[in-house]
């Protein structure tokens, strides 16, 4: 029987569908191979400034749910958001949200490692119930985001709306979705998540939206330098 | 230019930009901010259309779509609202509906055989004799309709945005604009949307000759300018009402739904016409038509005018036409009253007026392009009749005319407001509002310029305190003296063409006509005549459409009523409800390895599926057949993440399932599988699948693809209600699954993996959970498509790896991808129904033949109560399975054919397919119970009609017809 190492299986980003294979730079992040780079970098930071659109579906990702979440994540050193529909930051490099009283959603950011520590814990503890994830995500950044994301989502998303740490499980494009809004280098975004086969349909509806309002695609390699 | 008038204060034209246009081949010149009607009109074209059914001539009703007179085309885009529409340099345009163009239209006859087409003719004079239907459906058709659609139109986006507010104000006349500032300034966020361009509604325009009013609405502009919590939306309107204060805003750019906390609606009032004969020539115009062209456009309506008004509204507008330098020859005023305020103004600039007199009949041109006179009478306001004994004839170049208004209630009534009939402004007003929506100005019955202000300021404050704010509660009393609206400004005429509803040529006498016939409810009066369901939806004529019936009926107003509103508030482009076009779908992780080995692609639920792999110059059939076989004779995989996966957690989780389907599992080892049926609470079929226990308190639950969503959305509903101790995990994204079938699965499976696969260690209806190819895999042992079947879940990133090592490992064998077509037909061959294809929205259980999979005896599971009942009685169907003739050549029957016996229905067929290699045609269909035995024959009717003999069998097909 031929033998496999499961390390070396290299993943494509949920999202890669939709992306051109030939003008894009690729490289494999976290074990995924993620377009890293769409256009040079002058093009890429004007882009960013009015309507950027960031595939991050290669960060990892671990979900878990179950009466005693709560307690097994506290239990792990795990931040915990006070309320349902919030978010919060652990340890500097992990996003950690709160779907709902008892679902949680934790993502490391690059450089992150709570995820592969929680994901090594597989002994199974009663209530608590892990969620596989396999998340298309994306970063839109610029002074259009509300106005594109004004066109998908019902929802008034502005700030004195939606609060720095709130978090919101609805429909953006027609399809369910998580979305918080974040301040990363500076920069206002949101982080728009969705099931990854619906990633390439979303990245379409995205990059479609942004080119008209004078945006585009924005590479990995934006983020992981800041 | 000739009608052009000198500038005058706040118009809306641009006199430094000219513009060119040709209308009807015909050159025109314009300035910019003109529209269409104000261009050709200032050049003298006065027959800018032709009416819907008469092809009467017909020239500026509104100037401002509340009625389609002038509809034209400019070669891409059809009905446009010429009156509202800003012309451009270069446009060529057309009239919608005529023939021969606007002034020599051919089909202008008709209005001469008029008197043979009364309003429900055609309901009448058609049927018979049947033969000849098509022939006059067929002209119908034609005449129907006005603009031509144009198959070729581009492909514009308009965007369907979404935005919010505190307060949203419909309407940004002068009482929209005190209540937007109102509420800005006690910090509120306001939109104020109006559809005209620019702002001010009525105070830009109804002057009465005194432009000072103009300095107040340059404050009230001002001031809404200055205050950056205002949004402005003008040349945008309130489309309709939705719940929760969801307003659509159409503009030229799309539609912007807003939801605002609360909306003040401050829409105004709709300007009635006074119904007389003729009262539809070219130059006859409302008298806020001639007051728009005045001031919006500086355009004179006619030179030498009368005046025809039941209210004092005519009056100010005389005295605007004096002030525009249009002479006035008379005003014709149908009350017995005459106007208390206005009546010196008038006198002592000479104007005859005439008191208690109507307009008995406009006098054509005579080409029947304008007006050459009028005749007016004496009017007996209490009969509303015109004493014709004592007519005179007045000759004018055209007529202005008022009656009184019907407030733009529309929203109001979507959103469920109760409306009561005012006597003091003749109108229905707002009696009950719902919560959060407040009404001011005209639309409130108050009609003062001074009241509507404080109406304005009075509904902000009422808004900011519903919005837990602090504002005084001021109310603003009632109007007092004259009513702005006349009670029933109808002149009837023996020989008719007094015009109620111009979209539709609907006279007084089509009203007086349904009603003999029985249609005197005004629903039923509406449908009948067709009045208010043309393009203008009512805005001219409901009003007076209420008070013709009520005449009728001699009955109140109020007891008439109104027709029931519905959005929109005007017809709204497909292109603008299409918008962008939305179309989710979703892409399994090997969508790219299909599409590079040229899969034809099928939509199942919301994924794009590889429905078969066509070789080059292959059919699909064939490349079914081929695949198909190939997983008999060899082995084929299929992609199959789409299918539903669901985990159940918990020490309840066998419990659930119970109760969820209809098995039992409590009992079931883990390590194996169970075959799971959904029902609904009807006992009706809704999905089915397999639930593998991978441990005591774990069940792995996949189903089908189309279903998936919906099933998991049930079992949360359901867990709401039973409150047991289980965790619902929807793995359908995070994992893919592969299966590998046929006789050399399991060999090439073993290449791949340490796990013991021997049938004995791994039997039919078990899973494992093991590593094949590096991969963590839960592999089930199915027999859906073949009896060596092998259903391979990872996750979903893993899949394409693991999927490249099974082809990998399958070369040998010759490995054939399979596609959805092709496991149609191969479970069809295993006599596997499926739910959704053979079955639909009424089918049973026991219909399909799947009693075995029903415990009974359980305490309780989902649709078991109508079960119970159903089981007493007698089937009415049953699906069977069937085999066309050996070697049958001739028309090959297709899925949903009707199974009958001579003109008796006794069912259809749901799955039929030839076999190659059962080299036979086989299928599923209903049939009565009597024909269900093995060796029933029954008919097949195909498309073509022809009767397609059909035998029961046993199935699995392939046991039956090969001994497999």
């Amino acid at each position: 029987m031929q033998q496999y190492d499961v390390k070396s299986i290299i993943q494509t980003s949920p999202v890669a569908h939709a992306q051109p294979r030939e003008s894009a730079k690729w490289e494999v992040v976290n074990g995924m191979n993620t377009a890293v780079e769409f256009a040079s970098a002058t093009i890429e930071n004007a882009r960013k400034k009015v309507l950027g659109v960031a595939d991050v579906s290669c960060l990892a990702r671990y979900g878990v749910k179950g009466p005693n979440a709560t307690q097994w994540l506290l239990e792990r050193g795990i931040a915990i958001p006070t309320t349902p529909n919030s978010w919060t930051i652990c340890e500097q490099k992990t996003l950690v949200l709160r779907l709902g009283s008892s679902e949680f959603l934790i993502e490391d950011q690059l450089g992150g490692s709570a995820c592969s520590r929680l994901a090594s814990d597989t002994t199974r503890v009663a209530s608590v119930f892990k969620v596989p994830r396999a998340d298309a995500a994306f970063i839109v950044s610029g002074s259009e985001a509300l106005n594109l994301l004004s066109e998908l989502c019902s929802l008034d998303l502005r700030e004195k709306s939606l609060a720095a740490k709130d978090l919101i499980m609805t429909q953006v494009a027609g399809i369910s979705a998580t979305l918080i809004r974040q301040t990363l280098n500076g920069e206002p975004v949101y982080r728009i998540w969705c099931d990854g086969t619906y990633g390439p349909y979303m990245w379409e509806v995205l990059i479609e939206i942004a080119t008209e309002l004078g945006g585009g695609a924005v590479g990995l390699a934006q983020y992981q330098s800041s | 230019m000739m009608f052009r008038t000198p500038k005058q204060v706040g118009e809306w034209v641009n006199r430094t930009k000219k513009i060119n246009f040709t209308f009807e081949g015909e050159e025109f010149s314009a300035f910019e901010g003109d529209t269409i009607s104000s261009a050709l009109w200032a050049a003298g074209q006065k027959v800018l259309g032709r009416s819907f059914k008469y092809h009467r001539a017909r020239g500026v009703l509104s100037l401002a779509n509340h009625d389609v007179n002038v509809l034209v085309t400019d070669g891409i885009d059809t009905n446009i609202r010429a009156d509202v529409v800003e012309v451009k340099n270069g446009m060529v345009l057309t009239a919608v509906n005529t023939s021969g163009g606007v002034k020599k239209d051919k089909n202008s006859y008709i209005d001469s055989i008029s008197p043979l087409l009364p309003v429900g003719f055609y309901y009448k004079a058609f049927h018979t004799p049947r033969r000849l239907f098509p022939f006059w459906e067929n002209v119908i058709r034609k005449a129907a309709g006005l603009g031509v659609v144009n198959f070729d139109y581009p492909r514009i986006l308009k965007r369907k945005t979404h935005s919010h507010c505190d307060v949203l104000v419909i309407g940004a006349g002068p009482t929209g604009l005190t209540a937007a500032c109102t509420a800005a300034e006690a910090g509120l966020e306001v939109t104020i949307v109006d559809e005209n361009l620019q702002l001010g509604g009525s105070l830009g325009y109804n002057r009465a000759g005194d432009t000072s009013v103009m300095s107040r609405l340059d404050n009230l502009i001002s001031k809404v300018i200055s205050l950056p919590n205002i949004k402005v939306m003008s040349g945008s309107y309130a489309a309709g009402y939705y719940p929760d204060h969801l307003i659509p805003i159409v503009s030229e750019a799309g539609i912007n739904k807003v939801r605002a906390k609360s909306v003040i609606v401050a829409s105004g009032a709709f300007e009635q016409p006074p119904v007389f004969r003729y009262n539809d020539l070219p130059g006859v115009m409302l008298g806020s038509a001639a007051q728009r062209l005045l001031y919006r456009y500086a355009v004179k309506p006619f030179n030498n005018g009368i005046v025809v008004t039941a209210n004092d509204y005519g009056y100010r507008v005389a005295l605007d036409l004096l002030q525009a330098g249009t002479k006035i020859v008379a005003l014709v005023d149908m009350r017995q009253t005459g106007s208390i305020v206005y009546a010196a103004a008038l006198a002592k600039r000479g104007i005859k007026v005439y008191i208690g007199h109507c307009v008995y009949e406009a006098i054509a041109s005579s080409d029947k392009s304008g007006v050459r006179g009028a005749v007016i009478c004496p009017y007996d306001e209490k009969q509303s009749v015109a004493l014709t004994d004592k007519q005179f004839t007045l000759e004018c170049d055209g007529i202005a005319m008022s009656a009184g208004w019907a407030p733009a209630g529309a929203l109001l009534y979507q959103a469920g407001t109760g409306m009561q009939f005012d006597y003091g402004v003749e109108q229905f007003v707002p009696s009950r509002l719902p919560n959060g929506m407040f009404a001011a100005g005209k639309v409130n019955g108050i009609f003062e310029l001074e009241q509507r202000l404080r109406d304005g300021v009075r509904a902000a404050n009422d808004a900011i305190r519903h919005l837990g704010g602090q504002a005084p509660q001021n109310d603003v009393e009632k109007h007092v003296g004259i009513s702005p609206s006349h009670a029933y400004p109808m002149v009837p005429h023996p020989k008719g063409k007094n015009f109620v509803d111009f979209d539709e040529d609907i006279q007084i006498k089509d009203f007086v006509n349904a009603a003999k016939e029985g249609f005197d409810n005004i629903e039923l009066m509406k449908r009948f005549t067709t009045v208010g369901m043309g393009p203008s939806q009512g805005k001219h004529s409901n009003m007076n459409a209420i008070r013709i019936l009520a005449k009728i009926r001699g009955l109140p107003v109020e007891k008439i009523g109104t027709t029931t509103s519905r959005p929109f508030f005007h017809p709204t482009p497909i292109g603008h409800l299409g918008g962008r076009g939305f179309h989710s779908h979703r892409l399994t992780s090997l969508h790219d390895w299909h599409q590079a080995n040229d899969a034809v692609f099928t939509d199942i639920g919301a994924w794009k599926r590889a429905a078969y792999y066509p070789a080059a110059g292959q059919s699909k059939e064939d490349a079914i057949q081929t695949e198909a076989f190939a997983v008999r004779k060899t082995a084929g995989i299929i992609d199959g993440s789409s299918f539903g996966k669901i985990e159940i957690h918990g020490p309840d989780a066998a419990l659930f399932l119970e109760r969820f389907f209809t098995g039992v599992y409590t009992d079931q080892k883990v390590g194996s599988c169970r075959y799971v049926m959904l029902l609904d609470e009807t006992g009706v079929v809704i999905d089915d699948g397999i639930a593998s226990r991978l441990a005591d308190d774990l069940f792995y639950l996949s189903i089908g693809t189309s279903n998936a969503a919906a099933v998991y959305r049930e079992m949360q509903r359901s867990q709401q209600m039973w409150q047991l101790n289980i965790g619902l995990v929807n793995v359908t994204g995070a994992f893919g699954a592969i299966n590998i079938a046929g006789p050399a699965a399991r060999e090439i499976l073993s290449t791949l993996t340490d796990l013991d696969l021997s049938y004995g260690s791994f039997p039919m209806s078990s899973v494992r959970e093991s590593q094949v190819a590096g991969v963590e895999t839960r592999m089930i042992r199915v027999a859906f498509v073949a009896d060596n079947g092998y259903e391979l879940h990872a996750p979903m990133g893993q899949i394409p790896h693991l999927w490249n090592a099974l082809i990998e490992a399958g070369k040998k064998h010759a490995l054939c991808p399979f596609g959805s077509d092709t496991q149609r037909l191969l479970r069809l061959e295993m006599g596997h129904a499926m739910p959704g294809v053979d079955t639909d929205g009424l089918t049973n259980p026991f219909e399909i033949g799947a009693d075995w999979a029903i415990k009974m005896d359980k305490p309780y599971f989902i649709g078991q109560r109508s079960l119970t009942i159903l089981a007493k009685r007698p089937l009415r169907k049953q699906l069977v399975p069937f085999v066309l003739a050996e070697n049958y050549k001739g028309e090959m029957p297709m899925d949903c054919n009707l199974v009958v016996d001579g003109r008796d229905i006794l069912g259809r067929v749901t799955s039929i397919s030839y076999s190659k290699y059962l080299d036979r045609c086989i299928g599923f269909a209903y049939v009565t119970p009597a024909r269900k035995e093995v060796g029933s024959v029954f008919q097949i009717r195909a498309d073509s009609g022809s009767l397609v003999a059909a035998t029961v069998v046993k199935s699995p097909f392939i046991k039956t017809l090969k001994g497999a």
